[in-house]
Protein backbone atom coordinates (compact mmCIF):
# COMPACT_ATOMS: atom_id res chain seq x y z
CA UNK A 1 0.00 0.00 0.00
CA UNK A 2 1.26 3.47 -0.78
CA UNK A 3 0.02 7.03 -0.92
CA UNK A 4 -1.11 6.40 -4.49
CA UNK A 5 -3.47 3.66 -3.35
CA UNK A 6 -5.74 6.24 -1.71
CA UNK A 7 -8.32 8.52 -3.28
CA UNK A 8 -10.01 11.78 -2.42
CA UNK A 9 -13.58 10.91 -3.32
CA UNK A 10 -15.35 14.10 -2.21
CA UNK A 11 -14.60 17.70 -1.35
CA UNK A 12 -16.69 20.48 0.16
CA UNK A 13 -16.20 24.07 1.22
CA UNK A 14 -18.30 26.83 2.70
CA UNK A 15 -18.21 30.43 1.59
CA UNK A 16 -15.43 32.33 3.32
CA UNK A 17 -16.75 34.75 5.96
CA UNK A 18 -15.14 37.86 7.42
CA UNK A 19 -16.47 36.67 10.78
CA UNK A 20 -18.63 33.66 11.37
CA UNK A 21 -21.94 34.06 13.16
CA UNK A 22 -22.21 30.28 13.33
CA UNK A 23 -20.36 28.00 15.71
CA UNK A 24 -17.31 26.16 14.43
CA UNK A 25 -19.07 22.81 14.95
CA UNK A 26 -22.08 23.99 12.97
CA UNK A 27 -19.69 24.73 10.11
CA UNK A 28 -18.14 21.29 10.51
CA UNK A 29 -21.57 19.67 10.39
CA UNK A 30 -22.46 21.54 7.20
CA UNK A 31 -19.24 20.35 5.57
CA UNK A 32 -19.85 16.76 6.65
CA UNK A 33 -23.41 16.86 5.30
CA UNK A 34 -22.13 18.05 1.91
CA UNK A 35 -19.43 15.38 1.85
CA UNK A 36 -21.92 12.62 2.61
CA UNK A 37 -24.21 13.89 -0.15
CA UNK A 38 -21.42 14.06 -2.69
CA UNK A 39 -19.78 10.74 -1.84
CA UNK A 40 -22.94 8.76 -1.31
CA UNK A 41 -21.41 7.36 1.88
CA UNK A 42 -23.32 6.62 5.05
CA UNK A 43 -21.90 8.35 8.09
CA UNK A 44 -21.12 4.99 9.70
CA UNK A 45 -18.76 4.26 6.80
CA UNK A 46 -16.45 7.03 8.02
CA UNK A 47 -14.08 5.47 10.54
CA UNK A 48 -11.33 8.07 10.62
CA UNK A 49 -11.05 11.78 11.37
CA UNK A 50 -8.06 14.04 10.69
CA UNK A 51 -8.29 17.72 11.61
CA UNK A 52 -5.91 20.57 10.89
CA UNK A 53 -4.51 23.19 13.25
CA UNK A 54 -7.38 25.40 14.28
CA UNK A 55 -7.25 28.68 16.14
CA UNK A 56 -10.64 27.98 17.69
CA UNK A 57 -9.74 24.44 18.75
CA UNK A 58 -6.24 25.29 19.90
CA UNK A 59 -7.05 25.54 23.59
CA UNK A 60 -8.71 22.13 23.74
CA UNK A 61 -6.52 19.09 24.33
CA UNK A 62 -9.34 16.88 23.03
CA UNK A 63 -10.28 18.87 19.94
CA UNK A 64 -10.71 16.09 17.35
CA UNK A 65 -12.41 13.79 19.86
CA UNK A 66 -14.78 16.53 20.96
CA UNK A 67 -15.52 17.34 17.33
CA UNK A 68 -16.18 13.69 16.53
CA UNK A 69 -18.55 13.58 19.49
CA UNK A 70 -20.42 16.66 18.26
CA UNK A 71 -20.72 15.19 14.76
CA UNK A 72 -21.77 11.74 15.96
CA UNK A 73 -18.76 9.92 14.54
CA UNK A 74 -17.52 6.59 15.94
CA UNK A 75 -13.92 6.17 14.87
CA UNK A 76 -10.98 3.83 14.60
CA UNK A 77 -8.56 6.69 13.92
CA UNK A 78 -8.76 10.25 15.28
CA UNK A 79 -5.99 12.77 14.79
CA UNK A 80 -5.07 16.42 14.79
CA UNK A 81 -2.24 17.75 12.66
CA UNK A 82 -0.62 20.87 14.09
CA UNK A 83 1.70 22.21 11.42
CA UNK A 84 0.10 25.58 10.77
CA UNK A 85 -0.32 26.18 7.06
CA UNK A 86 1.18 22.77 6.22
CA UNK A 87 -1.61 21.01 8.09
CA UNK A 88 -4.09 20.73 5.20
CA UNK A 89 -1.75 18.76 2.93
CA UNK A 90 -0.16 17.01 5.90
CA UNK A 91 -3.63 15.76 6.92
CA UNK A 92 -3.99 14.08 3.52
CA UNK A 93 -0.64 12.33 3.90
CA UNK A 94 -1.35 11.20 7.47
CA UNK A 95 -4.85 10.03 6.66
CA UNK A 96 -3.42 8.02 3.74
CA UNK A 97 -0.77 6.56 6.03
CA UNK A 98 -3.45 5.57 8.54
CA UNK A 99 -5.49 3.86 5.82
CA UNK A 100 -2.42 2.11 4.44
CA UNK A 101 -1.44 0.94 7.90
CA UNK A 102 -4.83 -0.63 8.37
CA UNK A 103 -5.94 1.68 11.17
CA UNK A 104 -9.07 2.68 9.33
CA UNK A 105 -10.63 2.67 5.86
CA UNK A 106 -12.29 6.04 5.21
CA UNK A 107 -11.21 9.35 6.71
CA UNK A 108 -13.07 12.62 7.09
CA UNK A 109 -10.43 15.33 6.73
CA UNK A 110 -11.99 18.38 8.33
CA UNK A 111 -10.75 21.95 8.12
CA UNK A 112 -12.99 24.06 10.36
CA UNK A 113 -11.90 27.25 12.06
CA UNK A 114 -13.56 30.39 13.36
CA UNK A 115 -10.34 32.08 14.39
CA UNK A 116 -11.74 35.56 13.85
CA UNK A 117 -14.90 35.05 15.87
CA UNK A 118 -13.35 32.77 18.47
CA UNK A 119 -9.55 32.77 18.66
CA UNK A 120 -8.24 30.52 21.42
CA UNK A 121 -4.63 30.02 20.40
CA UNK A 122 -1.64 31.35 22.23
CA UNK A 123 1.93 31.31 21.11
CA UNK A 124 4.67 29.79 23.26
CA UNK A 125 7.80 30.31 21.24
CA UNK A 126 10.71 32.68 20.75
CA UNK A 127 8.36 35.55 20.01
CA UNK A 128 7.66 36.73 23.53
CA UNK A 129 11.34 36.89 24.40
CA UNK A 130 13.05 37.75 21.18
CA UNK A 131 10.82 39.65 18.76
CA UNK A 132 7.72 41.13 20.40
CA UNK A 133 9.61 43.52 22.72
CA UNK A 134 10.99 45.09 19.53
CA UNK A 135 7.65 45.35 17.78
CA UNK A 136 8.16 42.57 15.27
CA UNK A 137 4.63 41.31 15.41
CA UNK A 138 4.24 38.08 13.55
CA UNK A 139 4.07 37.30 9.86
CA UNK A 140 4.01 40.75 8.20
CA UNK A 141 7.19 41.72 10.03
CA UNK A 142 8.89 38.43 9.26
CA UNK A 143 8.04 38.69 5.61
CA UNK A 144 9.09 42.35 5.58
CA UNK A 145 12.56 41.19 6.64
CA UNK A 146 12.57 38.41 4.05
CA UNK A 147 11.48 40.77 1.29
CA UNK A 148 14.26 43.24 2.11
CA UNK A 149 16.80 40.44 2.04
CA UNK A 150 15.52 39.26 -1.33
CA UNK A 151 15.49 42.77 -2.74
CA UNK A 152 19.04 43.40 -1.65
CA UNK A 153 20.39 40.15 -3.07
CA UNK A 154 18.45 39.78 -6.31
CA UNK A 155 16.49 42.96 -6.91
CA UNK A 156 12.72 43.14 -6.75
CA UNK A 157 10.17 44.63 -9.12
CA UNK A 158 7.15 45.42 -6.98
CA UNK A 159 4.96 45.79 -10.06
CA UNK A 160 5.58 42.10 -10.74
CA UNK A 161 4.42 41.21 -7.24
CA UNK A 162 1.40 43.33 -8.15
CA UNK A 163 0.88 41.13 -11.20
CA UNK A 164 0.52 38.13 -8.88
CA UNK A 165 -1.95 40.06 -6.70
CA UNK A 166 -4.07 41.01 -9.71
CA UNK A 167 -4.04 37.48 -11.16
CA UNK A 168 -5.26 35.98 -7.90
CA UNK A 169 -7.85 38.70 -7.45
CA UNK A 170 -9.20 38.00 -10.93
CA UNK A 171 -9.54 34.36 -9.89
CA UNK A 172 -11.41 35.32 -6.72
CA UNK A 173 -13.86 37.29 -8.86
CA UNK A 174 -14.70 33.97 -10.56
CA UNK A 175 -14.99 32.09 -7.25
CA UNK A 176 -18.34 32.41 -5.49
CA UNK A 177 -16.85 30.86 -2.35
CA UNK A 178 -14.26 33.62 -1.89
CA UNK A 179 -14.86 36.18 0.84
CA UNK A 180 -17.24 38.76 -0.55
CA UNK A 181 -15.27 41.65 0.92
CA UNK A 182 -12.34 40.78 -1.33
CA UNK A 183 -14.27 40.20 -4.56
CA UNK A 184 -13.53 43.59 -6.06
CA UNK A 185 -11.19 44.13 -9.01
CA UNK A 186 -7.74 45.54 -8.33
CA UNK A 187 -4.95 46.85 -10.56
CA UNK A 188 -1.18 46.82 -10.21
CA UNK A 189 -1.46 50.52 -9.32
CA UNK A 190 -3.86 49.61 -6.50
CA UNK A 191 -1.31 47.12 -5.22
CA UNK A 192 1.57 49.60 -5.39
CA UNK A 193 -0.57 52.30 -3.76
CA UNK A 194 -1.89 50.15 -0.92
CA UNK A 195 -0.71 51.30 2.47
CA UNK A 196 2.47 50.03 4.02
CA UNK A 197 2.05 47.55 6.89
CA UNK A 198 5.60 46.38 7.58
CA UNK A 199 7.51 48.11 4.79
CA UNK A 200 8.10 46.81 2.18
CA UNK A 201 5.03 44.63 2.90
CA UNK A 202 1.90 46.42 1.72
CA UNK A 203 -1.70 45.72 2.64
CA UNK A 204 -2.29 43.92 -0.67
CA UNK A 205 0.71 41.65 -0.05
CA UNK A 206 -1.06 40.15 2.94
CA UNK A 207 -3.75 37.61 3.64
CA UNK A 208 -6.80 38.68 5.57
CA UNK A 209 -7.72 36.17 8.24
CA UNK A 210 -11.26 34.94 7.86
CA UNK A 211 -13.60 32.21 9.08
CA UNK A 212 -14.74 29.14 7.20
CA UNK A 213 -14.70 25.39 6.82
CA UNK A 214 -13.93 22.80 4.20
CA UNK A 215 -13.32 19.09 4.04
CA UNK A 216 -12.32 16.03 2.06
CA UNK A 217 -13.13 12.33 2.20
CA UNK A 218 -10.13 10.05 1.69
CA UNK A 219 -10.46 6.31 1.26
CA UNK A 220 -8.59 3.54 -0.51
CA UNK A 221 -8.76 3.41 -4.30
CA UNK A 222 -9.94 -0.15 -3.94
CA UNK A 223 -12.90 0.94 -1.85
CA UNK A 224 -13.63 3.85 -4.19
CA UNK A 225 -13.89 1.40 -7.06
CA UNK A 226 -16.01 -1.00 -5.02
CA UNK A 227 -18.38 1.88 -4.30
CA UNK A 228 -18.59 2.63 -8.01
CA UNK A 229 -17.22 6.15 -7.59
CA UNK A 230 -16.28 7.32 -11.07
CA UNK A 231 -14.32 10.45 -10.34
CA UNK A 232 -11.73 10.94 -7.64
CA UNK A 233 -8.35 12.55 -7.07
CA UNK A 234 -5.23 10.62 -6.10
CA UNK A 235 -2.41 11.99 -3.95
CA UNK A 236 0.59 10.75 -5.92
CA UNK A 237 3.46 12.47 -4.14
CA UNK A 238 3.98 14.11 -0.77
CA UNK A 239 6.89 15.33 1.30
CA UNK A 240 7.46 17.76 4.13
CA UNK A 241 10.50 19.24 5.79
CA UNK A 242 10.33 20.84 9.22
CA UNK A 243 13.10 23.15 10.45
CA UNK A 244 15.23 23.09 7.35
CA UNK A 245 18.89 23.43 8.38
CA UNK A 246 17.96 23.08 12.06
CA UNK A 247 20.85 23.72 14.36
CA UNK A 248 22.72 25.91 11.91
CA UNK A 249 23.11 29.30 13.51
CA UNK A 250 23.59 31.24 10.29
CA UNK A 251 21.22 29.64 7.76
CA UNK A 252 20.22 31.60 4.67
CA UNK A 253 16.79 33.13 5.31
CA UNK A 254 15.93 32.94 1.60
CA UNK A 255 16.24 29.15 1.54
CA UNK A 256 13.35 26.99 2.70
CA UNK A 257 12.65 23.31 3.17
CA UNK A 258 10.77 23.34 -0.14
CA UNK A 259 14.13 22.70 -1.83
CA UNK A 260 13.94 19.27 -0.19
CA UNK A 261 10.19 18.61 0.02
CA UNK A 262 9.44 19.70 -3.57
CA UNK A 263 11.81 17.31 -5.38
CA UNK A 264 10.90 14.44 -3.04
CA UNK A 265 7.18 14.85 -3.70
CA UNK A 266 7.74 15.13 -7.46
CA UNK A 267 9.98 12.07 -7.49
CA UNK A 268 7.37 10.04 -5.66
CA UNK A 269 4.78 11.17 -8.20
CA UNK A 270 7.17 10.31 -11.02
CA UNK A 271 6.94 13.70 -12.70
CA UNK A 272 9.17 16.73 -13.17
CA UNK A 273 8.44 20.30 -12.11
CA UNK A 274 7.99 21.21 -15.77
CA UNK A 275 5.10 18.73 -15.96
CA UNK A 276 3.02 20.60 -13.37
CA UNK A 277 -0.27 21.66 -14.94
CA UNK A 278 -1.53 23.99 -12.22
CA UNK A 279 0.19 25.41 -9.15
CA UNK A 280 -1.54 26.09 -5.84
CA UNK A 281 1.14 27.41 -3.49
CA UNK A 282 0.56 28.50 0.08
CA UNK A 283 0.14 32.25 -0.11
CA UNK A 284 0.22 34.26 3.06
CA UNK A 285 2.32 36.93 1.32
CA UNK A 286 3.05 37.41 -2.37
CA UNK A 287 6.81 37.08 -1.92
CA UNK A 288 6.27 33.62 -0.42
CA UNK A 289 5.01 32.41 -3.80
CA UNK A 290 8.10 33.77 -5.58
CA UNK A 291 10.39 32.05 -3.07
CA UNK A 292 8.50 28.79 -3.58
CA UNK A 293 8.72 29.04 -7.39
CA UNK A 294 12.48 29.23 -6.96
CA UNK A 295 12.76 26.53 -4.30
CA UNK A 296 10.55 24.07 -6.16
CA UNK A 297 12.46 24.58 -9.39
CA UNK A 298 10.06 26.46 -11.66
CA UNK A 299 13.03 28.81 -11.97
CA UNK A 300 16.41 29.18 -10.32
CA UNK A 301 17.10 31.16 -7.14
CA UNK A 302 17.11 34.85 -7.97
CA UNK A 303 15.22 34.37 -11.22
CA UNK A 304 11.78 34.64 -9.70
CA UNK A 305 11.11 38.12 -11.03
CA UNK A 306 11.95 37.15 -14.61
CA UNK A 307 9.83 34.03 -14.24
CA UNK A 308 6.84 36.03 -12.97
CA UNK A 309 7.30 38.56 -15.78
CA UNK A 310 7.37 35.87 -18.48
CA UNK A 311 4.58 33.61 -17.21
CA UNK A 312 0.84 33.97 -17.55
CA UNK A 313 -0.62 32.67 -14.27
CA UNK A 314 -4.27 33.08 -15.20
CA UNK A 315 -6.53 30.00 -15.01
CA UNK A 316 -6.34 29.82 -18.82
CA UNK A 317 -2.66 30.80 -18.98
CA UNK A 318 0.73 29.03 -19.01
CA UNK A 319 0.73 27.95 -15.36
CA UNK A 320 -2.60 28.48 -13.61
CA UNK A 321 -1.85 29.83 -10.11
CA UNK A 322 -4.19 29.59 -7.12
CA UNK A 323 -7.20 29.56 -9.39
CA UNK A 324 -9.68 30.12 -6.56
CA UNK A 325 -8.02 33.42 -5.67
CA UNK A 326 -5.55 32.01 -3.20
CA UNK A 327 -5.76 32.92 0.44
CA UNK A 328 -4.71 36.47 -0.36
CA UNK A 329 -7.80 37.12 -2.47
CA UNK A 330 -10.26 34.57 -1.08
CA UNK A 331 -9.50 35.18 2.61
CA UNK A 332 -7.36 32.96 4.83
CA UNK A 333 -9.94 30.56 6.15
CA UNK A 334 -10.74 26.91 6.83
CA UNK A 335 -7.31 26.17 8.33
CA UNK A 336 -5.63 27.41 5.12
CA UNK A 337 -7.11 24.52 3.11
CA UNK A 338 -8.62 26.59 0.31
CA UNK A 339 -5.81 26.15 -2.20
CA UNK A 340 -5.87 22.38 -1.67
CA UNK A 341 -9.64 22.13 -2.02
CA UNK A 342 -9.46 24.32 -5.13
CA UNK A 343 -6.90 21.97 -6.69
CA UNK A 344 -9.16 18.99 -6.00
CA UNK A 345 -12.10 20.83 -7.54
CA UNK A 346 -10.04 21.61 -10.64
CA UNK A 347 -8.97 17.99 -11.08
CA UNK A 348 -12.60 16.88 -10.60
CA UNK A 349 -13.43 19.23 -13.48
CA UNK A 350 -15.90 21.16 -11.35
CA UNK A 351 -14.34 24.64 -11.27
CA UNK A 352 -16.88 26.22 -13.61
CA UNK A 353 -15.93 29.62 -15.01
CA UNK A 354 -12.32 29.26 -13.86
CA UNK A 355 -11.82 25.64 -14.94
CA UNK A 356 -8.27 24.98 -16.10
CA UNK A 357 -7.78 23.10 -19.38
CA UNK A 358 -4.97 20.82 -18.28
CA UNK A 359 -6.10 18.60 -15.42
CA UNK A 360 -3.32 16.02 -15.59
CA UNK A 361 -2.06 17.07 -12.17
CA UNK A 362 -1.82 19.88 -9.63
CA UNK A 363 0.87 20.87 -7.13
CA UNK A 364 -0.26 22.16 -3.73
CA UNK A 365 2.11 23.43 -1.04
CA UNK A 366 2.07 24.37 2.60
CA UNK A 367 4.03 26.76 4.80
CA UNK A 368 3.86 26.37 8.56
CA UNK A 369 4.86 29.19 10.92
CA UNK A 370 7.94 31.37 10.80
CA UNK A 371 10.99 30.56 12.81
CA UNK A 372 13.47 33.02 14.21
CA UNK A 373 15.64 34.95 11.78
CA UNK A 374 15.38 32.35 9.04
CA UNK A 375 12.72 31.19 6.65
CA UNK A 376 9.43 29.45 7.39
CA UNK A 377 9.53 26.53 9.81
CA UNK A 378 7.69 23.87 7.82
CA UNK A 379 7.52 23.28 4.08
CA UNK A 380 5.25 20.73 2.40
CA UNK A 381 4.40 19.74 -1.16
CA UNK A 382 1.56 17.51 -2.41
CA UNK A 383 1.07 16.32 -5.99
CA UNK A 384 -2.47 15.42 -6.99
CA UNK A 385 -3.63 13.59 -10.10
CA UNK A 386 -7.09 12.62 -11.28
CA UNK A 387 -7.90 8.95 -10.82
CA UNK A 388 -9.87 6.65 -13.02
CA UNK B 1 10.26 55.75 32.28
CA UNK B 2 8.55 54.21 35.28
CA UNK B 3 7.50 50.59 35.35
CA UNK B 4 3.85 51.62 35.39
CA UNK B 5 4.17 53.71 32.24
CA UNK B 6 5.77 51.05 30.06
CA UNK B 7 2.94 49.28 28.22
CA UNK B 8 4.83 47.50 25.42
CA UNK B 9 5.51 43.75 25.45
CA UNK B 10 8.26 42.64 27.80
CA UNK B 11 10.28 39.43 27.83
CA UNK B 12 9.68 36.94 30.62
CA UNK B 13 13.13 35.52 31.27
CA UNK B 14 13.26 31.74 31.67
CA UNK B 15 16.05 29.31 32.49
CA UNK B 16 17.76 29.62 29.11
CA UNK B 17 17.88 33.39 28.95
CA UNK B 18 18.00 34.66 32.53
CA UNK B 19 21.74 35.31 32.18
CA UNK B 20 21.19 37.23 28.95
CA UNK B 21 18.64 39.61 30.48
CA UNK B 22 20.73 40.02 33.63
CA UNK B 23 23.60 41.02 31.33
CA UNK B 24 21.41 43.60 29.61
CA UNK B 25 20.66 45.16 33.00
CA UNK B 26 24.42 45.61 33.40
CA UNK B 27 24.52 46.95 29.81
CA UNK B 28 26.41 43.93 28.57
CA UNK B 29 25.32 41.99 25.47
CA UNK B 30 25.84 38.29 26.16
CA UNK B 31 25.63 35.47 23.67
CA UNK B 32 25.72 31.77 24.42
CA UNK B 33 28.91 29.85 23.69
CA UNK B 34 28.55 26.09 23.69
CA UNK B 35 30.67 24.41 26.35
CA UNK B 36 31.01 21.36 24.13
CA UNK B 37 32.14 22.77 20.78
CA UNK B 38 32.57 26.55 21.44
CA UNK B 39 30.00 27.42 18.75
CA UNK B 40 28.24 30.72 19.34
CA UNK B 41 24.49 30.68 19.04
CA UNK B 42 21.52 32.99 19.02
CA UNK B 43 18.92 32.92 20.42
CA UNK B 44 19.37 31.30 23.84
CA UNK B 45 18.43 27.65 23.61
CA UNK B 46 18.75 24.60 25.87
CA UNK B 47 20.87 22.49 23.49
CA UNK B 48 23.65 23.07 20.98
CA UNK B 49 22.38 22.52 17.46
CA UNK B 50 25.81 21.32 16.38
CA UNK B 51 27.14 19.02 19.13
CA UNK B 52 24.05 18.53 21.35
CA UNK B 53 25.78 19.71 24.54
CA UNK B 54 23.38 21.03 27.16
CA UNK B 55 25.83 23.40 28.84
CA UNK B 56 26.69 26.86 27.56
CA UNK B 57 28.48 29.90 28.90
CA UNK B 58 27.37 33.46 28.22
CA UNK B 59 30.19 35.50 26.69
CA UNK B 60 30.24 39.22 26.11
CA UNK B 61 29.76 40.46 22.56
CA UNK B 62 31.20 43.75 21.32
CA UNK B 63 27.73 45.15 20.62
CA UNK B 64 28.76 46.13 17.11
CA UNK B 65 27.48 44.66 13.90
CA UNK B 66 25.84 45.36 10.56
CA UNK B 67 22.23 45.48 9.39
CA UNK B 68 21.34 42.12 7.88
CA UNK B 69 17.74 43.11 7.10
CA UNK B 70 15.14 45.59 8.28
CA UNK B 71 11.45 46.37 8.06
CA UNK B 72 9.67 49.56 8.93
CA UNK B 73 6.43 48.97 10.78
CA UNK B 74 3.70 51.42 9.83
CA UNK B 75 0.72 49.68 11.38
CA UNK B 76 0.40 49.19 15.11
CA UNK B 77 -0.20 45.50 15.67
CA UNK B 78 -1.69 46.03 19.11
CA UNK B 79 -3.03 49.05 21.00
CA UNK B 80 0.24 49.34 22.93
CA UNK B 81 2.11 50.26 19.77
CA UNK B 82 -0.31 53.03 18.76
CA UNK B 83 1.64 56.27 18.69
CA UNK B 84 4.94 54.40 18.29
CA UNK B 85 4.71 53.81 14.53
CA UNK B 86 6.58 54.08 12.30
CA UNK B 87 9.55 52.29 13.80
CA UNK B 88 12.23 50.08 12.28
CA UNK B 89 12.87 46.48 13.25
CA UNK B 90 16.33 45.22 12.33
CA UNK B 91 18.15 41.94 12.11
CA UNK B 92 21.70 42.71 13.18
CA UNK B 93 24.59 40.48 12.22
CA UNK B 94 26.87 40.82 15.22
CA UNK B 95 30.63 41.03 14.73
CA UNK B 96 30.84 37.64 16.41
CA UNK B 97 28.53 36.10 13.78
CA UNK B 98 25.08 35.51 15.31
CA UNK B 99 22.12 37.43 13.91
CA UNK B 100 19.68 38.95 16.38
CA UNK B 101 16.39 40.74 15.93
CA UNK B 102 16.03 44.11 17.60
CA UNK B 103 14.95 47.63 16.70
CA UNK B 104 16.62 50.92 15.91
CA UNK B 105 16.33 53.67 18.51
CA UNK B 106 15.93 56.06 15.61
CA UNK B 107 15.89 55.36 11.89
CA UNK B 108 17.94 57.58 9.59
CA UNK B 109 16.26 58.72 6.37
CA UNK B 110 18.44 56.50 4.20
CA UNK B 111 18.75 53.04 5.63
CA UNK B 112 20.44 50.15 3.87
CA UNK B 113 21.53 46.60 4.48
CA UNK B 114 25.18 46.44 5.53
CA UNK B 115 25.19 49.68 7.53
CA UNK B 116 27.17 49.55 10.77
CA UNK B 117 25.26 49.64 14.03
CA UNK B 118 26.02 49.44 17.73
CA UNK B 119 23.97 48.38 20.70
CA UNK B 120 22.13 50.90 22.88
CA UNK B 121 20.73 49.68 26.18
CA UNK B 122 17.33 51.06 27.14
CA UNK B 123 16.28 50.58 30.75
CA UNK B 124 12.58 50.35 29.99
CA UNK B 125 11.45 49.28 33.48
CA UNK B 126 13.10 48.73 36.83
CA UNK B 127 13.62 45.09 35.92
CA UNK B 128 14.08 44.99 32.16
CA UNK B 129 16.68 46.50 29.87
CA UNK B 130 16.24 46.04 26.12
CA UNK B 131 19.22 45.98 23.76
CA UNK B 132 18.40 48.18 20.78
CA UNK B 133 20.67 49.53 18.07
CA UNK B 134 21.70 52.78 16.42
CA UNK B 135 23.40 53.41 13.11
CA UNK B 136 27.02 54.55 13.51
Amino acid sequence: MSLKDTAIIAHAELKVMERSDRDVWQLGAEVLEQLLDRSGLEKREIDGLAMATSSTGAGNMFWPQATADMLGLELDYCDEVMMGGCSPVACVARAAAAINAGLCTTVLILYADTGVAEPNAHDRSYRREWTEPYGLMGPPGGFGLLTRSYEQRYGLDYALLGKLAVTQRNHALLNDMACEKLRKPITVADYLGSRMIAEPIRLLDCVMRADGAAGLILTSRKRAKEKGIARYVVPTGYAERVNYRAGEAFADPLESGHVVAGPRALKQAGIAIGDIASFHPYDDFLIAMVLQMEALGFCRPGEGMAYVRDTNFAYDGDLPLNTGGGQISAGQAACSSENLVEAVEQLMGEAGARQVRDTRNALVTGIGWINYGRNWGASAALVLEPGA
Amino acid sequence: MSADAYALPLPRPGPDDAAFWAGCRRHELLIQRCDGCTALRWWNAPMCGRCNALEATPVRASGRGTIFSYTTTHRAFSPAWQGKVPYTVVVVELEEGPRMTSMLVEAPAALRIGQHVEVVFEDVTGEVTLPKFRVI
